[in-house]
């Protein structure tokens, strides 16, 4: 079995590698996508391990909300004006991951970016665990969580409806659209492999559940044919959806008058963000899987080539927006925009900016080096740096901004209390437990798509496919 | 439901049966493929799916709803702010497009699963296991007098097995 599909052999080629129609060589057959990507659903020792420590991380979290829900939000390390903290810092560090998982799954789709086959499915289970675990922090912060649906709109007894200008009610309609069309896209793209895995298992219980998961699915041209136009509908949807979603979410800052929030280029800056952290989460989760379950061949090195380039361009794109917000503070002559980005980087909160810089615009341009970018070992700790410095990158946005606002006699430090970095610890494993529980029940790698991409039986072989 | 099931091992095999079939005018053929297949779609050129009228009502109604229900709230809860608009449709714009998308969505599944005719309670008939693997089949539904003719068709074009199911 080759470990990848087109190994660099001797001096590495300039100026590239091509990408973007990337084939997997090493899958010849049909039988072959089936027996090697259903081969994953077997449960092992380090699959055990792994789902110990996401449960008992997601019962540190829990343990901590149960806490909180008894003695109250004052636990939590809130000390006026930062009246947002981790909560809300994790809330969007995990509404970006999410962005991910649809952006390969959509727009890639639409432009044809042949390097998604592969990774798009577990891209899309990312992204529907990033969105539930973000879900939670909003109904966690507002202290009283069984009111959170007080924020949706319907007749009540209260006679009062929500505040359509409000920008966390923009909040809850994008992130429920867009949780309700990740999943729908998830759910849609299994019904196929749900269809093979319906007709290859042969216990009775797993097999009755299969074949409602897959709704009777038979593969017939009629099927197809409309299952192909809805997909391509639902891509052209979750498109704008993906853009319009973290959009949203800048709206939460962009919106108040706080300095380092007031600006314009919140939404593409923190659209860049989302898919810049997002990708490097799918390398988090890729990477170790294609190596434990050895699928080099399906992920290969052309695949993760790619979207290192994504990541490098997003990078840059991230950087750009830190650059223009000092230049704006500094063209603008506004005090205390100019006195807030100074505090930022080299007062109070030098040390949070200076990790963000760091991990964010410095240490992504090592994929300038396409020796680095086929690296899966480099671009694993490279994706663990990403996500760190992406965290940072909310507390730099939420801390310093609420902690140094207008009124010198108002500035004020802020410590996450033990409560706080428990949601935080919490989160990752809350988040971990899904997709471990997901990539033991469900394919990983879309087998009907990835049949696409292998040449079929011919009667007649000219040679070529399609 | 009576007819006759043909699996096919080769891509090219299963479209000359289909063309084969196309040009005797048998009705009531459905393909099987374990994934789509450009040069299936070609041989049987059916025509465009219908599910993008589904798209356009329900992205219609989506929209609709959005802008409308926060109008609505708005002039009957009015908040007076410094000679602002009471229904600002700026701000409304991001309901209207959020429920245009979800609507819209929402809408194109279920084009999906009634053109589709999914979810279905029963797939043993007229179908084979093969065919979500590797196989190609074609599933003519017909009366047994012509079970001999069509077999003799499909097997001219390659099917490694034919059978007529009642």
């Amino acid at each position: 079995m080759a470990t990848t599909a087109k190994p660099v052999v001797g001096k590495i080629k300039r100026p590239n590698i091509p990408s973007a129609g990337i084939q997997v060589p090493a899958v010849t057959t049909f039988e072959q996508v089936d027996n090697e990507i259903l081969a994953t659903l077997k449960p092992s020792p380090k699959w055990f391990m792994g789902l110990g420590l996401a449960i008992a991380a997601m019962l540190v979290g829990a343990s901590a909300w149960t806490y909180q829900i008894y003695w109250g939000l004052g636990n939590a390390g809130y000390v006026p004006p930062v009246m947002w903290g981790v909560y809300i810092i994790t809330f969007v560090f995990w509404v970006g991951i999410g962005h991910a998982g649809t952006l390969i799954s959509a727009i890639l789709y639409l432009f044809r970016a042949g390097f998604r086959t592969t990774i798009y499915r577990a891209s899309e289970a990312m992204t529907v665990f990033a969105v539930m675990t973000a879900g939670l922090f909003p109904i966690i912060h507002i202290g009283r969580p069984w009111k959170f649906f007080w924020l949706i709109p319907y007749p009540n007894w209260r006679l009062l409806f929500p505040q359509f200008k409000s920008p966390l009610l923009w909040d809850v309609f994008a992130i429920s659209t867009y949780l309700t069309i990740s999943t729908t896209f998830l759910y849609l793209g299994l019904i196929p492999d749900f269809a093979v895995m319906r007709d290859k298992e042969t216990n009775p219980i797993r097999k009755r559940i299969f074949a409602m998961l897959s709704l009777g699915w038979k593969n017939t041209d009629r099927e197809w044919r409309h299952f192909a136009k809805m997909y391509m509908f639902l891509a052209a949807f979750s498109t704008p959806l993906v853009l319009s979603v973290h959009s949203v979410v800048s709206f939460d800052f962009a919106m108040a008058l706080t300095p380092g929030w007031h600006t314009t280029i919140f939404p593409p800056y923190f659209v860049g963000g989302a898919i810049f952290s997002g990708f490097a989460m799918v390398w988090t989760i890729l990477i170790p899987i294609r190596k434990w379950w050895h699928l080099e061949h399906y992920v290969t090195l052309n695949h993760l080539d790619a979207t290192a380039k994504v990541v490098l361009f997003t990078s840059i794109m991230v950087g750009c927006g830190y650059l223009s917000e000092f230049f704006i503070a500094w063209f603008s002559g506004v005090a205390p925009e100019q006195e807030y980005f100074w505090n930022r980087v080299f007062g109070q909160w030098w040390w949070s900016a200076w990790i963000l810089l760091l991990c964010n615009m410095v240490f992504p341009l090592s994929l300038f080096s396409q020796k680095l970018r086929r690296n899966p070992t480099w671009l694993f700790i490279l994706s663990i740096i990403i996500n760190i410095g992406m965290w940072y990158e909310r507390f730099v946005i939420v801390v310093p901004s609420l902690s140094h606002e207008f009124e010198p006699w108002q500035w004020t430090h802020y410590t996450p209390s033990w409560i706080d970095m428990c949601f935080l610890v919490g989160s990752f494993g809350w988040f971990f437990m899904w997709f471990l529980l997901f990539i033991k029940q469900m394919p990983v790698i879309a087998i009907a798509e990835v049949k696409e991409i292998v040449p079929p039986k011919m009667k007649n072989d000219h040679g070529g496919h399609h | 439901m009576q007819g006759v099931l043909a699996v096919f091992p080769q891509l090219d095999a299963v479209c000359d049966a289909i063309r084969d079939l196309k040009a005797k005018k048998v009705p009531k053929v459905t393909v099987y493929s374990p994934t789509i297949q450009h040069e299936i779609d070609d041989a049987i050129d059916a025509p465009t799916s219908v599910v993008r009228v589904f798209t356009l009502i329900g992205a219609s109604l989506g929209v609709t709803f959005g802008y409308w229900v926060s109008i609505w709230s708005s002039q009957y809860w009015p908040l007076q702010v410094g000679g602002k608009a009471i229904a600002s449709w700026i701000p409304y714009t991001i309901m209207g497009f959020e429920m245009f998308v979800m609507v819209g969505c929402l809408s194109t599944v279920a084009g999906m699963f009634i053109n589709a005719q999914i979810p279905r309670l029963v797939t043993n008939f007229g179908y084979d296991k093969r065919f979500t693997h590797g196989d190609y089949g074609i599933w003519i539904e017909t009366t047994p007098d012509k079970f001999a003719d069509l077999e003799k068709t499909l097997k001219a074009h390659g099917a490694v097995e034919v059978r007529g199911e009642r």
